[in-house]
């Protein structure tokens, strides 16, 4: 008795944070830090999906990988996918709410047509644009002619596949970007641009010189978010192309699936899971040494 | 005044296409749905239905148990939020209110799930839980989401802005941290609460890759899985049922979005602010 009374007493603090912080840790260990520490192992030995037999291979697994020409492939189109939609999305999210963040008339019908695709599942949405893009009956290719514009392939075409799963991705992710970004935007002081408009300040300048630095922050975050959320790609592959054609919509989610379910090759699987995310992270990395040092803080 | 009203409908005159552009997926689901099929495959019959046919409603609930799949999707978004409610709460309440060591370090331990999300670890994380036999089980689709680094992030935040002589007036009237907790934190972070719970409920009904890997049963699918499967034999033959499938499994959120607008907004709209 009297020791339950102690525990709920302030200097027992440390017993109480750690009864408080044990059952996120339990689940953030099983589920997070030791899926890591084991794709680690994995990498340096001969696993097979359903054995219980394991041998040590040393570096084999990544001489492997760096001399698999599927894995550069689908490495590059990971980078190109990364590294083209995120920009893309994040610049048309900026303009949109630059354009919205004004006192114009339906700005809350605007801004929800924007974020809807946000809410649509990623199996669901992919799906639909399968169906826009269809070759022969599909509603985009039908505005391609009505434009005096060639019809394409879309997703069967190897030269296409791919931008047309980036162009669906910015339609998925630009209302996300955009309610961040203007959330952030409403705080900027209206006194700013009046004075700015006053000097003879172009709208241009102006989102150069006063918007963009003083969103910095969330700009930041909001590349952050768009680099982790680049990983969903494997949901609209999986769905629209498969991989195909001929891997030209392969990506490194994707191989990892390919090698671990269907060649049950668990270690291979996370040598490339490995490198994944080393690319990932050192995709941030280089954005926090580079962007990140180049971030206003308002206030401090 | 003259050239402060072109620019207003100058700016309509952009946003109107855009918006049209962005809108046109959700309206080509709705209008196919109402198609027939031959309407679907024939240039000519323009971009509207002759009738409005119903049919392909029934059609798609008839193929497919889209019941089990709703109630399996509700049952796996709640257990995953009522479990990161109680988690998140606790440990949110530790970081922003108690002193105790490798306070830090630890909460950077937190943040790096965020760091690693399910898509990036899905591998070893597939084989966790087949050890664990949880493999084509509801659980299966839950416990790797019980604990939120991101939820923790939040609720800290917000905790912080407690005014601590609240606290402090609990503590006199002899309430223990978890009751302080209970009656005093989280009734003033319900904003916070209700924020999280919409993005986790929007991600997690939403999910795919994970689900789709542990799941390989009827009884347990969840509606995305539900849908992918249905898309897998039916893309290409029956858009018309297909596109009414997808109503189906789209429209709770969106009703729930378009009811809830503004708390929708708000909630995604401060997510990202520290």
């Amino acid at each position: 008795m009297s020791m339950r009374i102690n525990f709920f007493k302030p200097k027992h603090d440390t017993m109480v944070a750690v009864f408080m912080l044990l059952p996120s840790l339990v689940f953030l260990a099983a589920f997070t830090y030791w899926p890591i520490i084991r794709s680690i192992y994995f990498s340096f030995h001969d696993v097979m999906l359903g054995s219980d037999k394991i041998f040590f291979l040393g570096w084999e697994n990544y001489e492997r990988v760096l001399q698999d020409s599927l894995f550069w492939k689908s490495f590059r189109n990971t980078a190109f996918y990364t590294l083209i939609t995120i920009p893309v999305a994040i610049i048309c999210a900026l303009l949109l709410a630059v354009a919205l963040d004004t006192k114009i008339r339906a700005v809350a019908l605007y801004r929800s047509i924007f974020f809807y695709p946000v809410m649509i599942p990623s199996v669901a949405a992919g799906m639909v644009w399968v169906f826009l893009y269809a070759p022969g009956y599909g509603p985009i290719n039908g505005m391609m002619e009505f434009l005096g514009l060639p019809k394409l392939e879309w997703l069967y075409s190897s030269d296409w596949a791919l931008p047309a799963i980036m162009v669906m991705s910015v339609w998925k992710y630009s209302g996300y970007f955009m309610l961040i970004l203007l959330a952030a935007l409403q705080l900027v002081p209206r006194d700013l641009y009046e004075a700015a408009r006053l000097d003879g300040v172009s709208a241009w300048h102006q989102l150069i010189h006063i918007t963009i630095p003083l969103i910095s922050p969330t700009l930041y975050f909001v590349i952050i978010i768009g680099i982790l959320h680049s990983y969903q790609i494997f949901d609209y592959v999986y769905v629209m192309t498969q991989g195909g054609p001929a891997d030209a919509t392969n990506v490194l989610t994707l191989y990892i699936y390919q090698n671990a379910f269907q060649y049950q090759d668990i270690g291979f699987a996370s040598t490339v899971a490995n490198m994944l995310l080393l690319f990932i992270g050192g995709l941030i990395a280089v954005i926090a040494s580079t962007i990140g040092r180049h971030v206003h803080y308002l206030g401090k | 005044m003259n050239q402060s009203l072109l620019k207003r409908y100058g700016l309509h005159g952009i946003l109107i296409p855009i918006a049209l552009l962005w809108i046109s997926p959700l309206l080509w689901i709705l209008v196919t749905s109402v198609k027939t099929r031959v309407e679907v495959f024939d240039a000519s019959s323009g971009l509207l239905p002759q009738n409005f046919i119903w049919d392909n409603y029934p059609a798609a609930m008839a193929v497919a148990p889209f019941g089990t799949y709703m109630i399996n999707s509700v049952l796996v978004t709640g257990s995953i939020l009522a479990c990161q409610i109680v988690t998140i709460s606790l440990a949110a309440f530790a970081f922003a209110r108690l002193t105790f060591p490798c306070k830090n370090l630890i909460f950077s331990l937190f943040l790096l799930q965020i760091m690693f999300p399910i898509y990036a670890i899905f591998l070893t994380n597939f084989i966790t839980v087949r050890e664990l036999g949880l493999l084509n089980s509801l659980p299966a689709m839950v416990v790797p989401f019980i604990a939120s680094g991101y939820g923790t992030f939040m609720l800290r935040q917000a905790f912080r802005q407690v005014p601590t002589e609240l606290a402090d007036a609990a503590r006199l009237d002899g309430c223990g941290h978890f009751a302080t907790l209970w009656h005093v934190y989280l009734p003033l972070v319900k904003p916070t609460l209700v924020a999280f719970a919409i993005i986790s409920v929007v991600t997690h009904w939403n999910d795919y890759m994970w689900p789709l890997l542990v799941t390989n049963s009827e009884s347990v699918r969840t509606l995305p899985i539900g849908l992918g499967l249905l898309a897998k034999s039916d893309s290409g033959a029956d858009w018309t049922r297909l596109m009414a499938a997808t109503v189906i499994v789209v429209s709770p959120l969106l009703l729930l979005f378009v009811v809830f607008q503004r708390r929708f907004v708000d909630s995604f709209m401060h997510a990202g602010l520290k």
